[in-house]
């Protein structure tokens, strides 16, 4: 088979050079230099020429001296009072339209919010989620304190949810049980306690049922009904698994009085699930084990005629 | 076909009666099928067993039935459970009032120095973190000056930040003990501004300084009527002694005091003392001899008395909320009228200090801190600092209240009482100050950002124009860490 012709590789011999970008060091900005303003004298015009001339150092190739943009144009005014009045003009206006031209001589958007007006400069964009004052907390310590709530009393159940927290971050780094292993990639127990939002995000992922078993009722016969594991989404484990916490915390006796007596039972109770000591994980034991046994149903014919 | 049922019966009726009788008695199944062997009960009783029919209990006609009975809850599950020991009295609040002073997962901040007795008296320290020695610590622990609402234990120790009111109130200390003069000071302010932490502070600086440090640590504690009284023998009016309270007091002062205590001895002779404490014995075996709470008032009087003694450290006297020491009490007298809160002996000490009326002699403080989480409301009281507050402006022609022509609860004993005393006034603390605390708290790891100028605006605005407690609750109780 002949080779096909082709021009590419002919085309790769020429040169291709892109022209040097037009900086304004060679081609000054003619019009802001040549075209004089409505309030411009020859003074003016004399003074724009020396800025032009003292060109900044940072466009000369020098970048870390400041740009001229960073001072704030009126401590910096082109001419002395005296040499104003004998300009004739005195407005602050003028001056603050001659600054915004000199920035176009420098190549510079003169409207740029970024550059002059706000005291703390611009947030970057876009902004971070927690910046948004819907999602200003963690989603998951979001879902645990709507958990935590009775009776509609958010507040109350953020603050349980701060002192949780604070209650994990001031206690002892955890003793992790090998028996009952977290999940995978999970930080060293001594990173625990600085990171209260992990440590709670850790405890209740790592007890989450993988499933929960759905009872399609007398499927199976005779009026028995058919056991079949269903997978769970990452928030309805989420939930299951605080729910049993909550259960659990639920039965414990209560040892003090107050206001952090139930946050801190709560937080004992996180603790626990982590060392591996809660009874959270039995459920969750059952929980698989169950679905292991009733996954033979997943193809039951009773299901299928269903489907 | 009754036959065998006749024959069984019959066939054990036999060796029944020929059985002792304390063996057919014990089967009580047999007894039960056996009405000949259950009739044999009364060896000794010569007659009959009548069945006496039994009497209803209602005493009426068997012809009255009870009404059905309705059981209440039959569907309901008894759920409580048993869960173990119920805790001792008292326990659940000792849980709530415990107080910890450190985190040792809070890292140890760098270049943290330790408070000395000169710190707080140099202007250059102000907007400055340092942590109190770990010696002082226990003192204030024992004169109970940390709350438990205060955030220190989420930090590796205990440490103060220095503001300008300080640096302030420290200096007017000093000053007053050098001429042997008494400072009275109220501190006041709005909530959370740090009003129980300033006191904590001049305590510091007490302990620092060898003073003796006496604390109420709350008004309330005496005036709720929930500390026993009794009235003091031979007083005229009659006056209260808060004998429990008291005692609470003696121990706590002399814990705190220790190091001072140690190097003094008695100056008076107490004989109305039950011990023999003779003029030269060490202050501490006076302060020791207080066992029990019937004879601790008399204690803490010769111990008063030995403390204002010629030639003593000077004193400081503190209390924290002060409302709830301007206001009747809730105790009642023998007559059940109120008793006002000035006619407690101990309470009466503090606002005499405080009005001027007993100076110390050595000169010294009296504190006084109101609160505002907790507090009675105490118009006089309220309407008193507000014109000491305006008079010690730097204005002099600045409006000073007048009383509510309308209004007559006003006290005159609480008028009186703060009459002459200064008044500080907290507030905010400034953006400088709120830079070098929230410089601290990253420091120690519990605030996780960068500490820019940013960062410490959007906190010291979230805290109500750096309101420190509101700065803490907007920075370290928050959900967002």
């Amino acid at each position: 088979m002949p080779p096909r012709l082709n021009l590419w590789p002919t085309c790769r011999a020429l040169a291709f050079r892109t022209r040097p970008a037009s900086q304004w060091s060679q081609t000054p900005c003619i019009a802001a230099r040549a075209v004089r303003g409505f309030a411009d004298t020859a003074a003016n015009k004399n003074n724009n020429n020396t800025t032009s001339s003292q060109r900044p150092n940072h466009l000369n190739g020098d970048a870390s001296t400041l740009p001229p943009f960073m001072v704030p144009p009126t401590r910096q005014p082109s001419t002395t009072p005296e040499e104003i009045e004998a300009a004739g003009f005195t407005s602050t206006e003028n001056e603050k339209a001659l600054s915004q031209l000199q920035l176009v001589t420098y190549g510079l958007n003169p409207f740029d919010p970024a550059v002059d007006g706000h005291k703390y400069g611009l947030p970057d964009l876009p902004l971070p989620s927690e910046m948004h004052m819907k999602h200003r907390y963690d989603p998951a310590i979001v879902q645990f304190t709507k958990l935590l709530m009775q009776d509609g009393k958010l507040s109350k159940a953020q603050r349980d949810m701060a002192i949780i927290l604070n209650y994990l971050r001031s206690s002892p780094p955890p003793k992790i049980n090998p028996a009952r292993p977290l999940m995978p990639g999970s930080p060293p127990a001594s990173h625990l306690p600085l990171d209260p939002v992990s440590y709670l995000t850790l405890a209740i992922d790592s007890v989450a049922p993988l499933i929960r078993i759905r009872a399609y009722k007398g499927l199976a016969g005779g009026g028995a009904s058919l056991d079949v594991p269903m997978p769970l989404a990452a928030r309805q484990r989420r939930r299951t698994a605080f729910q049993w916490v909550l259960d659990a915390v639920n039965k414990k006796k209560s040892k003090g009085s107050g206001r952090t007596m139930f946050p801190h039972r709560v937080a004992e109770e996180i603790v626990a699930v982590v060392e591996g000591r809660s009874s959270v994980w039995d459920k969750r034991h059952i929980v698989h084990k169950l679905g292991t046994s009733a996954r033979a149903n997943l193809n039951h014919s009773a299901l299928r005629r269903r489907k | 076909m009754s036959a065998p049922n006749c024959l069984r019966c019959l066939l054990q009726l036999r060796p029944s009666v020929a059985v002792p009788r304390y063996v057919a008695s014990r089967s009580t199944a047999a007894a039960s099928a056996i009405p000949i062997a259950s009739a044999w009960t009364a060896p000794f009783s010569t007659t009959t067993a009548r069945d006496a029919k039994k009497k209803d209990k209602s005493g009426g006609g068997t012809h009255i039935r009870a009404g059905k009975k309705i059981k209440l809850g039959k569907f309901k599950k008894n759920t409580t459970a048993d869960r173990g020991k119920a805790p001792a009295p008292g326990e659940r609040k000792a849980y709530r009032k415990k107080i910890l002073l450190s985190n040792n997962n809070a890292l140890p901040v760098p270049g943290l120095a330790d408070l000395s007795a000169e710190d707080m008296l140099n202007p250059k320290n102000a907007a400055t973190v340092l942590s109190i020695p770990d010696a002082v610590v226990d003192q204030l622990r024992a004169s109970e000056a940390f709350k438990p609402t205060q955030c220190w234990g989420v930090f590796r120790k205990p440490s103060v930040l220095l503001r300008s009111e300080t640096i302030d109130l420290m200096t007017r200390m000093k000053g007053a003990a050098k001429q042997k003069q008494t400072l009275r000071l109220v501190v006041t302010g709005d909530r959370i501004t740090g009003k129980s932490m300033l006191l904590l502070q001049a305590m510091t600086h007490a302990f620092l300084n060898d003073w003796i440090v006496v604390n109420i640590p709350e008004g309330q504690e005496l005036t709720t009527a929930c500390t026993e009284y009794a009235a003091i023998p031979g007083s005229d009016p009659v006056r209260y002694m808060q004998q429990n309270y008291v005692l609470k007091l003696i121990q706590a002062i002399r814990k705190a005091n220790e190091k001072v205590f140690s190097k003094l001895s008695t100056v008076h002779s107490h004989p109305e003392l039950p011990q023999h404490i003779p003029v030269g014995s060490p202050l501490m075996q006076l302060a020791n001899s207080a066992k029990e709470a019937d004879n601790a008032w008399m204690i803490f009087q010769a111990l008063w008395q030995e403390l204002t003694a010629r030639g003593r450290p000077p004193l400081l006297f503190a209390l924290d909320g002060l409302a709830h020491v301007m206001k009747v009490s809730d105790y009642r007298s023998p007559a059940f009228e109120l008793i006002h809160s000035h006619d407690l002996a101990l309470v009466r000490l503090f606002v005499e200090s405080l009005s001027g009326a007993g100076a110390f002699p050595n000169g010294g403080a009296i504190l006084a801190a109101t609160s505002r989480g907790n507090s009675p409301r105490t118009p006089t009281m309220e309407l008193a600092l507000a014109q000491r507050e305006a008079e010690q402006a730097k204005d002099a022609a600045a409006d000073v209240p007048q009383p509510d022509p309308f209004f007559r609860g006003y006290d005159e004993r609480v008028q009186a009482a703060l009459r002459t005393v200064q008044v500080l006034k907290l507030s905010g603390i400034t953006k400088l100050e709120a830079r070098v605390l929230m410089e601290y708290w990253a420091a120690s790891g519990i605030l996780r950002t960068t500490v820019d100028e940013t960062a410490v605006s959007e906190k010291w605005t979230l805290g109500g124009n750096g309101v420190v407690g509101e700065m803490e609750r907007a920075a370290l109780l928050t959900m967002r860490l």
